[in-house]
C-alpha cells in the first residue's frame, strides 16, 4: 500500500483527546480509516464524528449562559443558551 | 473605585508561520495567506469599535507592507505598534542565526542580547521610535532586565502563559517544551530576580508591567491541557467546547469565561482584567484539527463581537498594552496587595471553587471542594534565581517550584501506599478520623486589614456516631508568606474530646517527578535531622515550631501556632515528600495554626 495520509480535516485521536493528548491520525486509503500512531484506535470519519460527540459528555454547562454568579458560597446560576445571542 | 474591564487584543503578523510552510512550503502563498490573516483580525476588531496592539514580529519588520498598514492603523485607530519577540522564524533570521530554535528565554545570554538588540534596532529604522510594548510566551528576568536597560520605553510584556508546562508537553504527546507553569494569571509587576515573581518593592520592581498570554479558566486549566479554556476563542474550539445548533456553531462557554473575569472586579478593588492574543496559526484557511476556517474564523468575530457589545454597554475598556501599563500602575501602587480571585466551576456544572492567591511573596490555591486545602504553593518569597537558556541549569524549564502541586503529586491520597502533597486537617474522635479533604463546601471572601480571609460554610465530619460541626477560616497577610487557619468546632460536643491535626504534606519541583531529597533538613525547634528517605520523625510537646528547609528552592517553611504536639516527618523512597504536623485536643473552641514561607540560603 502507498503511505498513509492526512485526512481532509485533520482529525485527532479520539481515544486519546479523551486522556488529554492531541495526536493527528493519519488515513489508511486502502482500508478507508483513520489510525492512531500512539494507541490502537481506527475509525471511519463517522465514528470519529460521534466520538468527538461523546467526548463533550464532561462539558455538562456546555450549553449554558450564565447568568449570575451569585454570592460567593452560591453556585453559579445558569440558563440555556439561546443560538445567535451573546 | 467603580468596577473597571480592561481589556488588551493583541495582533502579531508571522509572514512566515512554521505551520504554514510545513502546509505550503516556502514563498508567495505562504506570505499571502499570513497577510490575510493579520488583516483580519485588525478588520474584525476595528469592526467592532476595539483598539488593538500589534506586535511587530522579526519578518514583519521586511515587509514594507505591514510596516505601512501598521502605521495608517496606527493613525486611523490608535493601534499600538510594539515589537513581539514571538514570530523569530524567518528566512532572515535562520540565515542569520544558524538555528531553529524560536523562544527568546531558550537562547544563550550574548544571544538573547544580540537578538533583541537586532530586532529592536531593526523596528527603530523602520518606525524611528523604540516600541513601548514586547511580548513573548515567556520573558525570563535576565531578558526584561536587558530590555528595560537597553530599550527604557517599554513598559508592558506579554511574559507568562499561565499554567504552561507538563500538562501542554503531555497533551502535544511530549513534544512542546514551554515549561513555565508558576507565574500569576492577571497581570503583575515582575520582580527583578525571577519574572514570575511580583515584585516587592520599587528596587525589586522590574519596571515593566508583564500580562499573561490569554486568561485562561482557572479550574479547567490546572487540571487539564491549558490551551483548551482560554480567552482565546480557536482554544475554545481545540478543547470542543462548542456545539451546532440549527446549522450555527454556539461557544457560550467563551462569554462565560469573559464574565467570569469580569466577575473578579469583586476581589480586586473593581479592577478586572481580560486579554486576546491569538497567533495566525489558529485562523489559517486550512483549518486546525477537525475545525474548518469557517469555524475558526466565526469565534474569531464572535470574541470581538462580545467584546465590542461589552464596550457600547459601558462595561469595557479597551486599551492598548502600554495604556494598560500606565492605567495598572496607577490602581497599583501598594506592591504587597495580592491578586485574588474566587472561581467558580463554568464548564464541568459542579460545585467546585478555587480561591487563588498571588503576591510578592506566594502564590497558592485553596479548594473548597476539598474543605479548603492548599492545593497549588509556590514559594515566591524565595526570589529563586532561575536562568533559562541554553548554557544554564534551565535549558527549557522556566517554571517556578511548587511546594505543593496535587495533580502532579497526588494531593488527597487515595492509593494503599504513600501520600500526596496537599496542605489540610485530620479530625479524629471515638477512635476514628477523616480529612477535611471530603468535606465539599463553598467559602465567603473578605478583604481585611492588611489580607484576605475566605471563611468556609461549617461542614459535619461524622465520627463514632458524633456529629462535630466544623468552620474553617483562612487569612493571608499579605506580602509576609504567611497564612493562618483556624478550624472552629460551631455545634456541643458534650464534653467529648476531638483531636485536630493540621498537616502540611510536600515536596518540590516543577514536574511530576521529585529530585534527590537528601539536602533537605527537618526539625522541631533545635532538633533535626536531614532527609534520608528512612521515614523517621520527630516529636516534640510544646515545641515552638516545626520546619523543612529546602535548599534546591531557596525555601524555608515553618509551622506552629496553638496547639499540643508538633511533628516533621521525612518520607520513604516510594513516598518521596516531607510532613509537618500541629495536633490539639479539645473539647470545644479549635485549633489555630500558622504557616510561614521564608527565604533560606
Amino acid at each position: 500500500m502507498a503511505q498513509a495520509t492526512k485526512g481532509k480535516l485533520n482529525f485527532r485521536c479520539p481515544s486519546c483527546f479523551m486522556r488529554d493528548i492531541d495526536i493527528d491520525m493519519f488515513f489508511d486509503g486502502e482500508k478507508k480509516e483513520y489510525y492512531c500512531l500512539r494507541c490502537g484506535f481506527t475509525g471511519s470519519e463517522a465514528d470519529v464524528l460521534r466520538l468527538n460527540e461523546a467526548a463533550r459528555y464532561r462539558y455538562r454547562a456546555m450549553r449554558l449562559r450564565v447568568v449570575d454568579f451569585g454570592e460567593d458560597n452560591q453556585p453559579v446560576k445558569f440558563e440555556a443558551h439561546r443560538g445567535g445571542e451573546q | 473605585m467603580e468596577n473597571k474591564f480592561i481589556v488588551n487584543i493583541i495582533h502579531r503578523p508571522e509572514l512566515s508561520p512554521e505551520y504554514a510552510e510545513k502546509a505550503l512550503g516556502k514563498g508567495e502563498g505562504v506570505r499571502d495567506e499570513s497577510l490575510d490573516i493579520f488583516r483580519f483580525q485588525q478588520d474584525t476588531a476595528h469592526k467592532y469599535g476595539l483598539k488593538t496592539t500589534i506586535q511587530i514580529t522579526y519578518a514583519s519588520l521586511f515587509s514594507d507592507i505591514i510596516i505601512d498598514l501598521a502605521k495608517r492603523e496606527h493613525e486611523q485607530y490608535g493601534d499600538e505598534i510594539g515589537l513581539s519577540l514571538l514570530g523569530l522564524p524567518c528566512p532572515e533570521f535562520k540565515a542569520k542565526y544558524k538555528t531553529e530554535d524560536f523562544c527568546i528565554w531558550m537562547f544563550e545570554e550574548e544571544t538573547k542580547r544580540e537578538i533583541i538588540d537586532d530586532v529592536f534596532g531593526k523596528f527603530y529604522e523602520k518606525f524611528g521610535f523604540y516600541p513601548e510594548s514586547t511580548s513573548s510566551y515567556f520573558l525570563d528576568a535576565y531578558t526584561i532586565n536587558y530590555i528595560k536597560e537597553k530599550y527604557p520605553s517599554v513598559k508592558c510584556a506579554v511574559a507568562t502563559c499561565w499554567e504552561e508546562g507538563p500538562k501542554a508537553y503531555h497533551t502535544c504527546n511530549n513534544s512542546w517544551y514551554t515549561f513555565m507553569d508558576g507565574g500569576p494569571w492577571n497581570p503583575w509587576i515582575p520582580s527583578k530576580v525571577n519574572s514570575h515573581c511580583p515584585a516587592s518593592s520599587e528596587e525589586d520592581d522590574s519596571g515593566i508591567v508583564a500580562i499573561p498570554h490569554l486568561s485562561r479558566d482557572l479550574m479547567a486549566c490546572f487540571d487539564g491541557n491549558g490551551s483548551n479554556f482560554g480567552t482565546h476563542p480557536q482554544n475554545v474550539l481545540r478543547g470542543m467546547i462548542y456545539y451546532g445548533d440549527e446549522g450555527e456553531w454556539e461557544y457560550p462557554y467563551l462569554y462565560n469565561l469573559i464574565d467570569q473575569y469580569r466577575h473578579l472586579a469583586k476581589y480586586n478593588d473593581g479592577y478586572s482584567y481580560n486579554m486576546m492574543f491569538v497567533g495566525p496559526g489558529w485562523l489559517n484557511r486550512r483549518g486546525r484539527w477537525e475545525a474548518p476556517y469557517e469555524l475558526l474564523a466565526k469565534s474569531y468575530d464572535d470574541g470581538m463581537k462580545y467584546y465590542g457589545k461589552l464596550k457600547s454597554e459601558g462595561k469595557l475598556i479597551d486599551m492598548t498594552m502600554s495604556e494598560f501599563a500606565d492605567f495598572y500602575r496607577e490602581c497599583h501602587k501598594d506592591y504587597s496587595r495580592g491578586e485574588c480571585a474566587l472561581w467558580k466551576d463554568i464548564l464541568y456544572g459542579s460545585r467546585k471553587e478555587y480561591f487563588w492567591y498571588a503576591d510578592p511573596a506566594m502564590r497558592t490555591c485553596l479548594d473548597f471542594n476539598q474543605g479548603g486545602a492548599m492545593i497549588d504553593l509556590r514559594p515566591y518569597i524565595a526570589r529563586i534565581p532561575q536562568q533559562t537558556g541554553i548554557g544554564t541549569e534551565n535549558v527549557y524549564d522556566a517554571s517556578y517550584p511548587y511546594l505543593i502541586q496535587i495533580n502532579y503529586r497526588a494531593g488527597y491520597f487515595t492509593h494503599y501506599a504513600g501520600a500526596g502533597t496537599i496542605k489540610s486537617c485530620k479530625v479524629s474522635c471515638r477512635g476514628e478520623s477523616a480529612d477535611l479533604c471530603l468535606c465539599r463546601t463553598m467559602a465567603v471572601y473578605e478583604k481585611t486589614d492588611g489580607g484576605v480571609r475566605l471563611t468556609a460554610d461549617p461542614v459535619t465530619v461524622t465520627l463514632g456516631g458524633l456529629d462535630i460541626v466544623i468552620k474553617s477560616v483562612f487569612t493571608i497577610l499579605e506580602g509576609t508568606g504567611e497564612v493562618i487557619t483556624e478550624r472552629i468546632i460551631v455545634n456541643d460536643l458534650g464534653g467529648e474530646q476531638v483531636t485536630f491535626e493540621e498537616y502540611f504534606t510536600g515536596g518540590f519541583g516543577t514536574t511530576e517527578y521529585q529530585a534527590d531529597m537528601t539536602h533537605i533538613s527537618l526539625g522541631v525547634d533545635n532538633e533535626r535531622m536531614q532527609y534520608s528517605y528512612f521515614g523517621r520523625r520527630i516529636v516534640r510537646e510544646g515545641a515552638e515550631r516545626a520546619y523543612v528547609n529546602i535548599p534546591e528552592v531557596h525555601t524555608r517553611i515553618e509551622m506552629g501556632g496553638d496547639c499540643d504536639e508538633l511533628q516533621v516527618e521525612e518520607g520513604i523512597a516510594f513516598s518521596p515528600v516531607y510532613h509537618l504536623a500541629l495536633r490539639k485536643t479539645v473539647s470545644e473552641g479549635g485549633i489555630k495554626t500558622w504557616l510561614r514561607l521564608r527565604k533560606a540560603n
